[in-house]
C-alpha cells in the first residue's frame, strides 16, 4: 500500500491511494463502448519507462483507436507527456531513458531496438507546446520532410497547397509562401506546425499541448481543425485544459503520478467518472 | 517613502549606465581619433617634387612634362643654395683643395712631357710649377691670415707668367684669388669648428633636397629623394635651422633643452645669408601641393618604409586572418557540436573543456613558440617540406590561438538553441546529423559568427604568434603559402623597435596602425553585416 501526499494543504481527501484506482480502470474496457467497428492503432502493455532509474510512466495499459480523437490529462508530472513522447520515441533525446513492455504501432513495438526511427517518425507526426517553425519560409518548412522522403521536386507544390488546405491555413498564407514563417501569428504558426507534421503523412498526428501558447481565438481554430483532421488522422492531444478535452475528444484518458487511472469515452469519462480521482480531478478540486 | 527610495536608486543606476557608456565611447574616440587623424596623413598631405619625382621614377605616375617643369622651377630656387655651399666649402675643405693643387700640378708634369722639350728645361719649368704649388699648399696648411697673404701674394705675381698660360697651372691663380677673398672674411681658426658644422648642414639639405645635382646618384634609394612631404620637410629645417645642446643650468640639475640658431655658428660669413634663404624659398624649393597617394594602401615600400605603402602588409594581414579563420572556423564549429550534441557529460569531456577554456588565457607568445615548434621544425621536415617559417605556419598557429574562442562561442550558440526546434526536425523523421545541418546550425549561426568576429580582430592583430612563424619585416610579396609574408601587426612592432626609422617616418607608423584598425573593423562590420542579416531571417522580420 503506497501513499502520495501532494504538495497540498494537509488534509484527508488530498491523500492518494495509487494502486487502488489503478485496478479499476484495469477492470473496465476502456474506450470500447459504443463503437465496436473501430481499429486499433497504437496498443500500450504494461509499458514502464524510465528516466535513469525513475520510473516516468508505470504500467500503462491502453488502446488508441484509429480516426478519432484521444485526450490524455492529469496534473503536471503525471507522465502524460512522457507518454505521448514515447510513442514516437522523441524521449530518446533525454539522456538515460529506457522502456520496459510492450508499446505498438500498427503492430510493430516502436521500443524494439531494429525499429527504423525515421520510418516511425513520418507514420507519426507531432505538434509541439510552443509553435516551433523552423526559420525557414512557410514553404520550406512544410517541404522539410516530404524532402526528407524523396517526394520529387515536382510533387511538392501540389503537396503543400494540400497542407495547408488541411490546416485550414491556404487562404491566409497563400500570397506568402516564400515569407519568413516566424513573420506568421502564434495561431498561424501552430497551424503551420500541424501542416508540416501533415506533410509526411502520417498515421497518427501527436500534439502536446498545442494550444496552451495560444489565445482563445486561435485555440478555437485549432481545435476546429482538430475536429475535421480526425476524419482521415488518429490524433493523440495531451492538454491541460479539460474544456478542450470535452470539446474535441471522443476518449479521454487521465494520468496521474505516471499511472493511467481511468480511460473511457469522453462522454462517459466527464458525466460519469468511474474513479473518485477522476471526479475530483474533472470537477476542479484538485490539480 | 519606500517607493521614492527605490525610484532613486533606479534612477542613480540608469544614469551611472548611461554616463559610463559615454565615457566609454569618449575615451574609445581619444584614442582612436588622433590616432586615425594621424594615421590619414600617410595618404593625405603636402607632398613636394620630390614627391612627384619618386612617383615618376618608381611607378610611372605623372606627366613627364609637368614633372621636367616643376623641377627646372624648383633647382633655379635650389641653385643659390648649392651656389653659396660650394664657394663655402673651398675655404673650409682645404684638404680636397690641396688635393686638387697636387691634381693640376702632376697633370702640368704630364703636359710637358708630351711637348718634347729638353731635359733642363723641363726640370726649370717643372720646378718654377712646383714653388708655386708649394706656396699655395703652405697657405692652405696655414691658419694665420698675416703668414697666408705671402704666401698667396707669391703665387700671384706670376699670375701673368706666359709660361703658366693654357696649362692646369693657371688654375692656381683663380684658387689664390678665391682664398684670398674668403680669408678675409673667414676666421680661419674656427676653421675645423665650420668643417664639422659644415658636414651637418651638408646632411641636412641632403635630406632636405635630395643628392646635390651632378654628384653621382646614390646607391640607396632613400638617399636618392629628399623631403617628399611638406610636414618631414619642416622637421628637416627646424633641424637645419637650429642646433640642440643639453646643458647644465643649474648644477645638480637635470639638463636642460637649449637650442640656438645654426646660423649664429656661421656668424659673419657668406653662409648666415643660406639659412635665411633656404627658410624663405623653401616652398619655391619643394614646390608643396596637395595630394591623396591613396596607392599607400597598394604600394610596396622601398626597404625600410622610407617611401611607398603598405601593400604587402594588408595582401599578408589578409591573407593570414583569413586563412586562419579558414582552418579554425570548420574545426572549432565541429568540435563544438561534438561537445555538445555528442559528447555527454563525461570526466573526459568535463576535462577537455577546461582545456579549451584554459587554452582561451595562454599568452599569444606561448602559441607562437608552440607554432615554431610543432609546425615549423617538426611537422614541416616531418612532410617533406622545408622546415622554415610560412605563411601555413604562420596562420596555422593563429588559427590554434583562435580556436578555443570560437569553440567556446559556437558551443554556447548551439547550445541556447531552442529544444523544441530540434525536435521538430527529429519528430520530422530526420536524423541527427540533417537536424544539425539544417536546423541548428542555422539558427546557432549567429552566436558562431560572433565568435568569428572576435577571433578575426584577434587574429589581425596578433604580432607574437608569426613572429617565429611566418612574419618577416622586409621581403617580396609572398607567391605561395610556403613563402613568409609582411604584416600589419608585425610591420608596425618592426617600425617601433627598428633604431631610427621610426623617428624618420612617424607617418608610416600611423598609417600602418590605422590600416590595421581600418583592416580590422571592415572586416568585423562584413561579420557583422553577415550576422546581421542572418539574425534578421531568423526572426522572420
Amino acid at each position: 500500500m503506497v501513499t502520495k501526499v501532494l504538495s497540498m494543504p494537509s488534509n484527508e481527501r488530498h491523500v492518494i491511494k495509487i494502486n487502488r484506482p489503478k485496478m479499476e480502470a484495469k477492470q473496465g474496457n476502456p474506450g470500447l463502448s459504443g463503437s465496436p467497428e473501430v481499429n486499433t492503432i497504437i496498443e500500450s502493455r504494461n509499458f514502464w519507462l524510465y528516466y535513469g532509474s525513475k520510473p516516468g510512466v508505470r504500467d500503462i495499459t491502453m488502446k488508441v483507436y484509429s480516426s478519432s480523437v484521444t485526450a490524455i490529462i492529469g496534473p503536471s508530472g503525471c507522465g502524460k507527456s512522457t507518454f505521448l513522447r514515447s510513442i514516437n520515441r522523441m524521449n530518446d533525446l533525454v539522456p538515460g531513458t529506457h522502456a520496459k513492455g510492450y508499446l505498438g504501432v500498427n503492430g510493430t513495438n516502436v521500443y524494439d531496438p531494429k525499429i527504423n526511427l525515421v520510418n516511425l517518425r513520418q507514420q507519426i507526426g507531432m505538434v509541439f507546446q510552443k509553435p516551433n517553425p523552423f526559420s525557414k519560409s512557410i514553404y520550406d518548412n512544410i517541404v522539410y520532410g516530404p524532402k526528407l522522403q524523396g517526394v520529387s521536386k515536382a510533387d511538392l507544390d501540389d503537396l503543400v497547397e494540400k497542407c495547408l488546405h488541411s490546416a485550414a491555413l491556404w487562404d491566409e498564407v497563400k500570397d506568402d509562401l516564400h515569407k519568413s514563417a516566424l513573420a506568421l501569428s502564434g495561431g498561424q504558426q501552430q497551424r503551420l506546425c500541424i501542416a508540416r507534421a501533415l506533410a509526411t503523412k502520417p498515421n497518427v498526428l501527436l500534439m502536446d499541448e498545442p494550444c496552451s501558447a495560444l489565445d482563445p481565438i486561435a485555440t478555437g481554430r485549432i481545435e476546429d481543425l482538430i475536429i475535421q483532421l480526425k476524419k482521415a488522422y488518429t490524433i493523440v492531444i495531451v492538454t491541460h485544459n479539460m474544456q478542450q478535452a470535452a470539446r474535441v475528444s471522443d476518449r479521454t484518458a487521465f494520468f496521474c503520478l505516471g499511472e493511467l487511472i481511468e480511460y473511457d469515452t469522453t462522454d462517459h469519462m466527464f458525466t460519469n467518472p468511474s474513479n473518485k480521482q477522476t471526479e475530483d480531478y474533472i470537477t476542479g478540486r484538485f490539480g | 517613502m519606500r517607493l521614492g527610495v527605490r525610484l532613486l536608486i533606479n534612477n542613480i543606476f540608469t544614469y551611472f549606465s548611461a554616463i559610463s557608456i559615454v565615457l566609454m565611447a569618449g575615451s574609445l574616440l581619444i584614442i582612436i581619433g588622433p590616432m586615425i587623424c594621424k594615421g590619414s596623413g600617410a595618404i593625405f598631405f603636402r607632398s613636394t617634387v620630390e614627391f612627384r619625382e619618386l612617383q615618376f621614377n618608381m611607378h610611372n605616375r605623372g606627366s613627364k612634362q609637368a614633372l621636367d617643369e616643376q623641377k627646372a622651377l624648383a633647382e633655379s630656387a635650389r641653385t643659390p643654395v648649392y651656389e653659396i655651399l660650394n664657394h663655402f666649402k673651398q675655404g673650409i675643405d682645404t684638404s680636397s683643395l690641396q688635393t686638387k693643387v697636387r691634381e693640376n700640378y702632376r697633370q702640368y708634369g704630364q703636359q710637358l712631357r708630351f711637348q718634347n722639350i729638353d731635359r733642363n728645361k723641363f726640370t726649370e719649368y717643372r720646378n718654377q710649377a712646383k714653388e708655386l704649388r708649394d706656396e699655395l699648399v703652405a697657405a692652405y696648411e696655414s691658419v694665420d691670415v698675416n703668414e697666408i697673404r705671402p704666401h698667396l701674394q707669391k703665387v700671384l705675381d706670376q699670375a701673368n707668367n706666359a709660361l703658366f698660360q693654357n696649362t692646369p697651372i693657371a688654375e692656381y691663380f683663380q684658387f689664390a684669388r678665391d682664398y684670398q677673398q674668403i680669408i678675409s672674411t673667414v676666421d680661419l681658426r674656427k676653421r675645423d669648428q665650420y668643417a664639422q658644422e659644415l658636414t651637418k648642414v651638408q646632411e641636412q639639405i641632403r635630406l632636405l633636397l635630395g643628392p646635390q645635382p651632378g654628384r653621382g646618384k646614390p646607391a640607396l634609394a632613400m638617399d636618392q629623394y629628399g623631403a617628399t612631404r611638406m610636414d618631414r620637410a619642416k622637421v628637416v629645417l627646424d633641424e637645419l635651422m637650429w642646433t640642440t645642446q643639453w646643458v647644465e643650468i643649474e648644477k645638480g640639475k637635470p639638463l636642460q633643452k637649449k637650442r640656438t640658431p645654426r646660423a649664429e655658428i656661421f656668424a659673419g660669413t657668406e653662409m648666415e645669408k643660406l639659412f635665411s634663404y633656404i627658410e624663405q624659398n623653401l616652398n619655391a624649393m619643394l614646390l608643396p601641393k596637395p595630394a591623396v597617394y591613396w596607392q599607400y594602401l597598394i604600394d610596396d615600400s622601398t626597404p625600410g618604409h622610407f617611401f611607398g605603402g603598405i601593400g604587402p602588409e594588408i595582401i599578408g594581414t589578409l591573407l593570414l586572418t583569413l586563412l586562419a579563420i579558414a582552418f579554425a572556423v570548420p574545426l572549432g564549429i565541429i568540435s563544438a557540436a561534438y561537445l555538445v550534441e555528442c559528447a555527454g557529460d563525461t570526466i573526459t569531456v568535463r576535462i577537455i573543456r577546461i582545456c579549451i577554456n584554459t587554452l582561451a588565457g595562454v599568452p599569444s607568445i606561448v602559441f607562437g613558440l608552440f607554432g615554431l615548434a610543432f609546425f615549423v621544425l617538426y611537422l614541416f621536415p616531418l612532410a617533406g617540406m622545408q622546415s622554415k617559417p610560412c605563411i601555413l605556419a604562420a596562420s596555422l598557429t593563429l588559427a590554434l590561438l583562435i580556436l578555443p574562442v570560437i569553440i567556446r562561442a559556437s558551443e554556447e550558440a548551439i547550445k541556447s538553441v531552442p529544444q523544441t526546434y530540434k525536435e521538430a526536425s527529429l519528430a520530422l523523421g530526420a536524423s541527427n546529423f540533417k537536424t544539425f545541418i539544417s536546423v541548428t546550425f542555422p539558427a546557432a549561426l549567429p552566436g558562431i559568427l560572433t565568435g568569428i568576429i572576435l577571433s578575426l580582430s584577434r587574429a589581425a592583430g596578433e604580432t607574437a604568434p608569426i613572429l617565429f612563424t611566418g612574419a618577416v619585416a622586409l621581403g617580396p610579396i609572398p607567391r605561395s603559402i610556403f613563402e613568409p609574408t609582411r604584416a600589419l601587426s608585425y610591420g608596425s612592432y618592426d617600425i617601433a623597435v627598428g633604431d631610427r626609422i621610426a623617428a624618420l617616418v612617424p607617418h608610416q607608423q600611423f598609417g600602418i596602425v590605422t590600416a590595421l584598425i581600418l583592416l580590422v573593423l571592415g572586416l568585423n562590420i562584413c561579420a557583422i553585416a553577415i550576422r546581421w542579416k542572418l539574425a534578421k531571417r531568423f526572426r522572420g522580420t
